[in-house]
């Protein structure tokens, strides 16, 4: 339980939740919207980070239902000095929404619907505590579809979307979020109201603030609404499953079928040992043993006839650079079937070892490649293992560090925190980021100063500045200011 | 060797929606697949193909977008497919389906063994394939979960039967009907599906086939559909309230009261 670590951080900086700002709480939102019940806020101490190791409990949280609530209470908090954290559906996978400085937690999971379908301009507006399937099924029944969603769409909330420019399986073709979002209305620090963006598909006037609110991981305020593109929604789509015999192979296959005006959903890579573990949990007989590398790779669109065409020529450009095999999957139940080797690697490690550091690192995709042997070197250095998938497409990849569950967990933290480091540095080298959908959040700031640039690190904080004067908002993320 | 699998197109039932008005299946605009207990009939006929050499024929009655599952089951690694298909078929239950295909399978010609799924996921009977032996008049064996192997002109398997397993010995030709056990489906391939892509699927219909009119279609179905209604569920379970310490033993002796009675404990 993470009430061990409430207000343990407390930063004198802050003010605490006294009775009578509850009170005043109470005033803004209702008293049902007010909880401080010690067992009911313990589900906003943590979200899918490891809860032991960064969860932290709120002093309150509170329940808005409408956007001028939220304002009344960011208002009122900046007022007091009292620091506040938004949150989503709490999926997030950096600690974006843990309360670490205790203070007012804010979850808009009240203000959750669907407000205006405008078919018209291709847009939804919704409210940011919308969960992201919900909109999808919403819009899917007009033949209109969301496309720049994450992997947990099934939890994850609009909001947290926008907060971490969250991207996930179809961003090879689609893009992530940040591409559908045409306007938020945000809640600033200071507590005022404003609108940014609209139903626009262009705007020069002025700065992009919209785009700069989008990933800033709630800290230069909170959305409470969003203008969300959409687009047609692809009625045909089919998948390819690809064996190599190296992690560079399939690699490089990459770049060969994009540049020939193919253009994926997804192009998901697998190593070895993902593909073994998930396989072996799942029971599944696909031919794993003599795959060192696979390839999920997914097409979409409208017109059937036409993706098979190009799934036919993707598989082709796959077996002329070296596939072992190609799989073709187009009705539901298959797809679903090698969809489902690539969902579960996380689950599968979760049975071997529990303790692990999911990681997002992102690489120009042609150094992809490089990044594997460097993966092995570190494994066996730190005596960790570090399964290896993501989203080849897009440079992406989720190198995981699984303890051993033999190792202690003094070992396991040392290491852990070295390898990291070294992965990072690694990364950088290759022209890489740290994250690339997940965000920094609380999990990886302690390591973004070392990779980053200190000039655009000064330029962030004098904008955190400028927007959050006393530093209110989601205080403790992505990083600290001097 | 020479292997006939009959399989069933059938909607994709994740995604199925019932007619509250008539109860059935509203199959328009819902995907169809191959059904997925034929699929470790495909599986078994490709792997023994593989083992013994042969060719496996696929085949399948429906109206012509059963092509699809056709081509499916090629691009698994069938070699040879044939579709059945005719307006007059439409209609028919299990009785005129089965006449249907032994039909088509006499119009193919000499085989070895034919293999069915244990049942298809829409109609749910199980009486399809062994239908089909007793038309053709030839030995059947239902649930299959191990072939044994192969020898001469007798094949030897294990089926699945509620106290463990029945090991049989049957001459060849025969039908068995397979279970979820003896296999485990394959993907289909990308050579596999190309070359499926590129076959002309023939057509066996009224036209070319040697049929008893009064035993086709709806016409020739002795099933008659008089009525279809949900069953209601009639098992209400028992609830053990145990709120306190005090309820707790009164619930867990009910419990084992009840477990005694049963024969469990």
């Amino acid at each position: 339980m993470s009430v061990a670590n409430a207000s343990a951080s407390r930063s004198s900086a802050y003010n605490v939740v006294t009775k009578a700002i509850v009170d005043e709480l109470r005033d803004i939102v209702g008293s049902r919207g007010v909880l401080v019940d010690l067992e009911k806020i313990e589900a906003y101490s943590h979200d899918e980070t490891d809860a032991k190791e960064y969860g932290h409990m709120p002093e309150v949280v509170v329940l808005p239902s409408s956007p001028e609530q939220v304002a009344g209470v960011v208002k009122l908090a900046n007022r007091e000095r009292i620091p506040v954290t938004p949150r989503g559906a709490g999926s997030g996978l950096s600690g974006g929404a843990i309360p670490v400085y205790g203070g007012i937690l804010i979850s808009l999971e009240k203000m959750n619907k669907l407000l205006e379908l405008d078919v018209e301009n291709m847009v939804a507006v919704v409210e940011a505590g919308m969960v992201t399937n919900e909109l999808a099924m919403a819009v899917q029944e007009r033949g209109l579809f969301f496309a720049g969603y994450p992997m947990s769409l099934q939890t994850c909330a609009i909001g947290g979307n926008i907060a971490e420019n969250a991207g996930g399986g179809k961003a090879v073709k689609y893009g992530v979020t940040g591409r559908y979002i045409q306007g938020i209305e945000l809640v600033t620090p200071t507590g005022d109201i404003v609108q940014l963006g609209g139903k626009l598909s262009k705007d020069v006037s002025g700065y992009d603030l919209k785009s700069l609110v989008v990933g800033s991981e709630g800290t230069l305020g909170i959305a409470t609404k969003a203008i969300i593109k959409l687009i047609g929604y692809p009625t045909a789509k089919a998948d390819l499953l690809v064996l190599f015999k190296t992690p560079r192979e399939a690699i490089d296959v990459v770049p060969v079928i994009l540049s020939k005006g193919l253009t994926p959903t997804s192009i998901e890579f697998m190593d070895q040992l993902s593909i073994i573990t998930s396989c072996k949990y799942l029971n599944e007989s696909l031919p794993y043993e003599k795959a060192g590398a696979m390839l999920l790779i997914e097409l979409d669109g409208t017109n059937a006839e036409q993706i098979e065409m190009d799934l036919i020529a993707a598989g082709q450009l796959c077996q002329e650079h070296g596939a072992i095999e190609v799989y073709v999957a187009e009705d539901r139940n298959n797809i679903e079937r090698i969809w489902n080797v690539r969902r579960n690697i996380a689950e599968a490690f979760k049975v071997y070892s529990p303790i692990q550091s999911l990681e997002d690192i992102v690489v120009p995709i042609s150094r992809i490649p490089e990044i594997i042997p460097e993966l092995d070197k570190l494994s066996a250095k730190y005596h960790v293992q570090i399964p290896c998938y993501g989203h080849a497409g897009d440079g992406n990849l989720h190198a995981t560090l699984v303890k051993d569950p033999d190792m202690s967990m003094e070992d396991w933290k040392k290491n852990e925190v070295a390898c990291l480091k070294e992965l990072y540095r690694i990364t950088g080298e290759l022209g890489g980021k740290i994250s690339g959908e997940h965000g920094i959040g609380l999990k990886r700031k302690s390591f973004l100063k070392d990779i980053i640039d200190p000039v655009e690190l000064k330029l962030m904080q004098a904008i955190k500045v400028a927007w959050d004067p006393n530093n209110i908002m989601n205080p403790g993320k992505i990083f600290d200011l001097n | 060797m020479k292997i006939i699998v009959p399989i069933k197109q059938v909607p994709e039932t994740s995604n199925v929606k019932m007619d509250p008005e008539t109860g059935t299946v509203i199959r328009a605009g819902v995907e169809t697949v191959v059904n997925p207990l034929d699929l470790y009939a495909l599986e078994t006929a490709i792997v023994l193909k593989e083992r013994f050499g042969g060719t496996v024929t696929v085949l399948s009655m429906g109206p012509p977008q059963a092509n699809k599952a056709l081509k499916e089951a090629v691009a698994m690694g069938c070699d040879e497919a044939i579709l059945v298909s005719d307006r007059k078929f439409g209609g028919s239950d299990t009785w005129a389906t089965s006449y249907t295909l032994a039909q088509a399978i006499k119009k193919i010609g000499a085989y070895d063994l034919i293999i069915a799924g244990e049942r298809a996921t829409d109609g749910d009977t199980a009486q399809v394939g062994p239908g089909i032996a007793s038309w053709l008049d030839i030995p059947v064996a239902t649930y299959v979960a191990r072939i044994e192997g192969v020898v001469d002109t007798r094949i030897s398997l294990e089926r699945l039967v509620e106290d463990g397993y029945q090991i049989l010995s049957l001459p060849l030709p025969c039908l068995m009907t397979v279970v979820k056990e003896i296999a485990s489906p394959r993907l289909p391939t990308l050579d596999c599906k190309i070359r499926a892509r590129q076959m002309q699927i023939p057509v066996y219909s009224t036209e070319n086939m040697e049929l008893e009119p009064a035993s086709l279609g709806l016409k020739g179905s002795p099933t008659k559909v008089v009525k279809i209604d949900t069953p209601k569920v009639t098992r209400g379970g028992t609830v053990v309230k145990a709120g306190d310490d005090e309820a707790v033993v009164s619930a867990v002796n009910e419990l084992m009261t009840f477990l005694e009675a049963k024969g469990i404990l």
